[in-house]
């Protein structure tokens, strides 16, 4: 029972911290501006049209779920440990008799509410601005989204419990592999994981008629193995860093 | 007393204490990387005061460390209790208050212990109620609802004390405790740390400023070169004084006249004469001390003081630091 309230102080404190923190105003920024795009693209409101779902469904796979979703995961993902790090308070957990491995669940409990809030939630507003494109993408996409935000939220604890500047490093991980590689022609985007949750992206959209993107630029996996990738992303990226973080010493605490 | 070397166990107990109230460390050796931290190091700390002395890089930062878990050690083993100090188990008896001065720094002092005691699993009565407990004790209550952002350097040591009592643990590590609080704060801090040793707990407290650690602790750690190079009580490391080489001053007339018979002494290595005063280095202080009474009287010489310039703690660290390799 101690270790449990323990836990719960843990993951509350984190959660909070996270919240009121700059990062949060940070990440309004992407968002808000794709709400910008939104609202001024005028979709219209009433009947669906396959162009103007072609259209807002590009925009979300293209810019909402290759920049901005990696951009909100990062910012929380990395804060949660890296935060605590940097500013040298991680210190006063690891003295606390709370196993290193429920330290990271902890952190990870508390960080993924946030991001998904904050993701599922603005996904869930521009498709209301957008009328009938948007309603029927929010049920076709959610689940990539939801998918994707996992692995990168997963992925970006394991930065921040291997890398002592977690924040740079996932800031270049994301700028150089998700979307410069991730957008090359050819196997080497396999590298970024939007390109998983893009190929789960545009076979959903194909059944309201989304055109399945140039082979030349983009072959996308089955949505089966891209699923698999991405929960292996997940569940291996955690693992890791659990496993990091558990057996780690952090001399740059005190 | 011992001086130890590499290969001895130096003892900081006072008495013989259970081994559940021990920290100890057992052939204890830390790299980072190339470089050494702590170097074969084997001593037990037991309940009452030690005060870990040593100058900067001396590596007691990383014996710290070591005992509160932060650090795993590359040989030997370190134990809070009859636990590793890795482990969770250990951090039960724990309290740690590091040198360095971060916070939440969002949150006011009693919120920041109050986190603390739940992060210990407490319920959040038991934790309010522990907090209150805790802050009368390091003199914070009046002031532990200002945001710590704007605590005074003095304050926050407070606190960081306090969030290290706060689950009554019976290790205490403090680092640098007394470093930027004023001399009235001293005495209040020095004297709840005497209380707590009086309840049996085992402090550890690192500084480098040997007159904190003499008013402070009972025993003491000497490190020098990652090795401890001393341990005992003051007394005894200064009783090491003893077979060292020491300077006197010596105020007497007629001082030359002195000067003349001290020189004959084989156990003075040099006089130096200014005026009245001679500057006397001799091999053996205690032998000395025997001869130069009889020598005064015997000459009728007017000694009107005689004292020693280096038989300070620093001039004991001085000395221990120089006779390692």
């Amino acid at each position: 029972m101690k270790l449990f309230r323990a836990w719960l102080t843990l993951a509350s404190l984190t959660f909070r911290r996270l919240l009121w923190s700059a990062n949060t105003l940070m990440v309004l920024l992407p968002l808000a501006a794709c709400l910008l795009y939104v609202v001024r693209r005028h979709f219209n409101a009433e009947g669906f049209s396959t162009d103007e779902f072609r259209q807002f469904s590009e925009f979300m796979i293209l810019v909402f779920a290759s920049f901005v979703v990696p951009i909100c995961s990062l910012a929380f993902g990395t804060a949660s440990i890296g935060g605590d790090r940097e500013d040298r308070t991680l210190v006063f957990v690891l003295v606390r008799p709370i196993p290193r491995a429920l330290v990271l669940v902890a952190k990870f409990t508390a960080t993924l509410p946030l991001v998904l809030g904050l993701v599922v939630g603005s996904f869930w507003i521009y498709c209301r601005l957008a009328g009938e494109v948007g309603q029927a993408a929010f049920p076709l996409y959610l689940p990539a989204i939801i998918y994707m935000t996992l692995a990168y939220v997963c992925l970006f604890h394991l930065f921040a419990v291997a890398f002592r500047h977690s924040t740079i490093i996932a800031l270049v991980y994301a700028l150089f592999m998700e979307l410069l590689l991730g957008n090359l022609p050819g196997i080497i985007k396999r590298v970024a994981v939007n390109y998983y949750g893009r190929s789960i992206l545009y076979a959903a959209g194909a059944e309201r008629g989304l055109p399945p993107p140039d082979p030349q630029w983009f072959e996308p996996l089955s949505v089966r193995a891209a699923s698999w990738a991405l929960a292996g992303i997940a569940v291996g990226g955690l693992l890791l860093a659990i496993v990091i973080f558990s057996r780690r010493e952090y001399r740059d605490l005190t | 007393m011992q001086r130890a070397g590499h290969s001895h166990f130096s003892d900081a107990t006072h008495h013989a204490p259970e081994s559940s109230l021990l920290l100890s460390f057992e052939h204890v050796t830390k790299f980072y990387g190339p470089v050494i931290g702590v170097n074969d190091i084997s001593c037990r700390v037991g309940p009452g005061i030690t005060g870990l002395l040593g100058a900067n890089g001396a590596g007691k930062s990383t014996l710290i460390k070591l005992a509160s878990g932060q650090l795993r050690p590359s040989q030997g083993t370190v134990r809070i209790g009859r636990h590793a100090a890795w482990s969770t188990a250990a951090k039960n008896h724990l309290g740690y208050s590091p040198d360095t001065n971060n916070f939440y720094e969002e949150m006011t002092g009693r919120d920041f212990v109050y986190t603390m005691a739940r992060l210990n699993g407490f319920s959040r009565r038991e934790a309010r109620q522990r907090t209150d407990h805790v802050l009368e004790e390091v003199g914070m209550t009046d002031r532990a609802r200002r945001r710590l952002a704007g605590c005074s350097h003095g304050m926050r040591q407070r606190i960081k004390l306090a969030q290290a009592l706060v689950h009554d643990p019976w290790l205490l590590l403090l680092d640098e405790p007394l470093s930027g609080i004023d001399p009235g704060g001293r005495r209040e801090i020095n004297e709840l740390l005497f209380r707590l040793a009086g309840q049996g707990k085992t402090i550890l407290v690192s500084s480098h400023v040997l007159v904190e650690i003499e008013q402070l602790a009972s025993s003491i750690l000497m490190m020098s070169r990652g090795r401890i190079i001393a341990s005992g009580t003051l007394a005894e490391v200064r009783n090491l004084m003893q077979y060292r080489p020491l300077t006197v001053e010596i105020v007497a007339e007629p001082a030359r006249r002195l000067a003349a018979l001290l020189a004959e002494n084989p156990d003075v290595l040099g006089v130096e004469v200014r005026d009245s005063v001679l500057i006397v280095r001799t091999r053996n202080p205690l032998r000395f001390f025997a001869q130069v009474g009889d020598l005064v009287c015997a000459n009728g010489i007017d000694l009107r003081r005689l004292q020693t310039l280096d038989s300070g703690a620093e001039a004991v660290f001085d000395y221990l630091q120089q006779g390692r390799p």
